[in-house]
């Protein structure tokens, strides 16, 4: 039924919008939300890295790095400004709020949960909020995605409050910073695969209603020495080897897929037609893709290696370019940086690889794909010791065929700590807010 | 300072900030139609968050009355969305009226569901949409017919800065090269369906905006209604508000 509108004086107009910008992919610049508004299509002009505090550097608190990375600035490649929150709790991963105004940032051990204000002045964030009930609210711990819904930060954990180990869940938040739901983790089993109740990544395709997530490993790993780890048999029995297929809308899990060796970041490509994701696993070093069969049913298949796997290379971020085709992805014990042509995503193929680092971790793109920026840090406890522990921040330009160097920012000699998870934003645009009109 | 506060202070920070002319960097956002390439859960067989209540404020309506928002946030199920009256944005205003319309006629056609529903708009830009514009807006998308459909502006926008903050709503406006203001109102369409208590309780942007989920939800909603009288009724639960 056609429906008459009383906006019909602006149709004219509204026509030339939709010649002008319809054809345009929508994804978000380093794979976040789909449900973030004010994307940045155009060059970032700050990058805010979320940053580990180290005992006897600096302040020694966790902190929100602030960096100026518009080449037309006049302190482009510099720090211009940190937010310290004060103590040390495992700064980790960070996400936007859906109006993109305020930065929601996690600690893994403290559970503390920062929101900084980005949309007043990103150049120079505040520090406006504190959530400390998350333990208390869910029995969750170790909050790691932050993932906008629209007026909502649905968070992915890792742990538990009772034995610190996998079991854990997802939580929900209003932007208000009030605490709304709970989700565990499944550990039924739901078609021939058992949950093993694990946590990581959080990844939404609203076109498809589906809401899909990872799993990796609880407190008593992820706070515990790797190369304890890694010696200890028990330990190692305890990472994640399932992705879940959540019902969005009823917030039931509606299937379990068996991913073993640990799937970390789920990214989706979500251009019209595709409807497919991808996942590396940190253990077994591989490519997994999602997608959906015949009868509509998800499946999960391993399509690539990622390096060689028997050297255990330890895939750990992973960025997927905004029409879906590129694939980066970062090895922290070699510190390569791979990026894979994903035309084809049952069938993606290594087209270029570079040594970026002693170890690396985070790896961002810009929307357009030309600039990447990465990071040292895994976790305190991960990161390699002695000369091996640099940790710094490295830009490079990227032109379809090599990186190149932009600059790098050494966090250790700035006093700043471990660099981790990174977000861009950008001065506004030519707007006037709506104060302004009040008559 | 309260949260709110800072809120409300950061959105009179990012009107003195937008007001020095920053170089233009952060794309609105190009908006693209909702796909839905999914059957909606059946009505009932899920439960919606309660993600907020809507604090209530002193509005005006079509004739120029104060008027309190609660008033249109409560006793129904109301689908409330801020709009202004001569927004062109295809995929902004129109396409939610294109929505809200579709919605309107597919609950119109359940008899015992259409009383309990409303339809709610809340202008941009009081500046503009007076009472007596609002009126005339009125009169064009509610017509007579159920369910009802409420419009209300504000009498001025600090009147109105305090109800966007709440419901999370982001509004800019475009200014020309020599710093007026255009009539190009940015803002991210959001709907807010709010059960009869005045609790939100699902907020649909572009990317999940489709009228069969929200008829769905509106449904839900009417279900744990009914599956709450009668608790109140009979003094138990009902095994099953699925119909």
């Amino acid at each position: 039924m056609k429906h008459p509108s009383p906006f019909r004086s602006g149709a004219w107009l509204g026509a030339l919008l939709l010649l002008t910008l319809g054809g345009i992919a929508r994804a978000d610049e380093t794979c976040n939300s789909p449900y973030i508004s004010n994307l940045i299509k155009g060059q970032e002009d700050y990058l805010h890295v979320w940053t580990l505090g180290v005992e006897g550097l600096g302040d020694g608190s966790d902190k929100l790095v602030t960096i100026d990375v518009n080449p037309a600035s006049k302190s482009y490649g510099t720090v211009i400004g940190s937010v310290s929150v004060g103590r040390r709790g495992e700064a980790h991963h960070m996400g936007f709020t859906d109006d993109r105004k305020y930065l929601w940032a996690g600690g893994l051990d403290d559970s503390r949960i920062y929101v900084f204000d980005v949309g007043s002045h990103p150049g120079a964030p505040q520090l406006v909020k504190t959530i400390a009930d998350l333990p208390e609210r869910t029995g969750f711990i170790g909050p790691h995605t932050f993932y906008a819904l629209p007026g909502r930060m649905l968070i992915g954990n890792l742990s538990n409050t009772a034995d610190k180990g996998g079991l854990t869940g997802l939580a929900l938040y209003n932007n208000k910073g009030a605490f709304v739901a709970k989700y565990p983790m499944p550990t039924d089993t739901i078609g021939a695969v058992k949950g093993d109740g694990y946590g990581y990544d959080i990844a939404v395709n609203p076109a498809r209603n589906v809401l899909l997530t990872s799993s990796f490993a609880g407190w008593n790993n992820y706070m515990r020495p790797l190369g304890e780890v890694v010696k200890d048999p028990e330990a190692m029995k305890h990472f994640g080897a399932t992705a879940v297929v959540w019902n969005l809308k009823s917030m039931q899990p509606a299937q379990i897929l068996s991913v073993p060796g640990a799937p970390l970041e789920v990214r989706w490509a979500l251009a019209p037609g595709q409807n497919w994701a991808v996942t590396a696993t940190a253990l077994t070093s591989r490519i997994w893709l999602f997608k959906q069969d015949a009868q509509g049913a998800w499946t999960a298949r391993d399509v690539a290696a990622i390096g060689d796997p028997s050297k255990i290379p330890l895939p750990v971020d992973i960025s997927i370019t905004a029409n879906g085709k590129g694939l980066w992805v970062n090895t922290f014990m070699d510190g390569t940086t791979h990026y894979f042509d994903l035309s084809d995503p049952e069938h993606p193929r290594e087209t270029y690889q570079r040594h970026t680092g002693r170890q690396i971790n985070m790896i961002s793109q810009s929307w357009d794909g030309k600039r990447v920026y990465i990071t040292s840090s895994l976790l305190s406890k991960w990161d390699k010791a002695g000369a091996d522990n640099e940790q710094m921040l490295h830009a490079f330009h990227w032109d379809g065929h090599a990186l190149t160097d932009a600059f790098q920012i050494d966090f250790t000699r700035e006093k700043l700590g471990r660099p981790h998870h990174m977000k861009f934003t950008a001065r506004p645009g030519q707007q006037v807010a709506l104060l302004g009109r009040d008559p | 300072m309260s949260y709110l506060s800072w809120r409300i202070a950061a959105a009179v920070s990012v009107a003195l900030t937008l007001s020095a002319g920053a170089p233009a960097a952060v794309d609105p956002g190009v908006a693209s139609p909702p796909r839905l390439e999914f059957t909606p859960p059946a009505p009932g067989s899920y439960a919606l968050q309660r993600i907020q209540p809507v604090r209530d404020a002193v509005l005006l309506d079509p004739s120029g009355r104060a008027t309190h928002l609660a008033a249109v946030t409560t006793a129904k199920i109301t689908l409330l969305t801020f709009f202004y009256t001569y927004c062109a944005d295809p995929l902004g205003c129109p396409f939610a009226y294109r929505t809200l319309s579709e919605v309107r006629r597919v609950i119109r056609a359940d008899a015992a569901l259409a009383p309990r529903v409303r339809f709610a708009s809340v202008s941009l830009d009081p500046g503009t949409d007076t009472p007596e514009a609002i009126g005339r807006y009125r009169d064009m998308v509610a017509g007579s017919s159920t369910p009802e459909w409420q419009v209300l502006t504000a009498a001025s926008v600090r009147q109105l800065l305090p109800v966007l903050e709440d419901f999370g709503q982001d509004v800019s406006i475009e200014r020309a090269a020599d710093g007026s203001a255009r009539r190009t109102v940015h803002h991210m369409l959001k709907m807010f369906l709010i059960d009869a208590g005045g609790e939100v309780r699902e907020i649909y942007t572009l990317a999940y905006l489709q009228p069969a989920v929200i008829a769905n939800d509106i449904r839900t909603l009417y279900l744990e209604e009914i599956a709450a009288v009668r608790v109140r009724v009979s003094g138990a639960p009902i095994r099953s508000a699925r119909r």
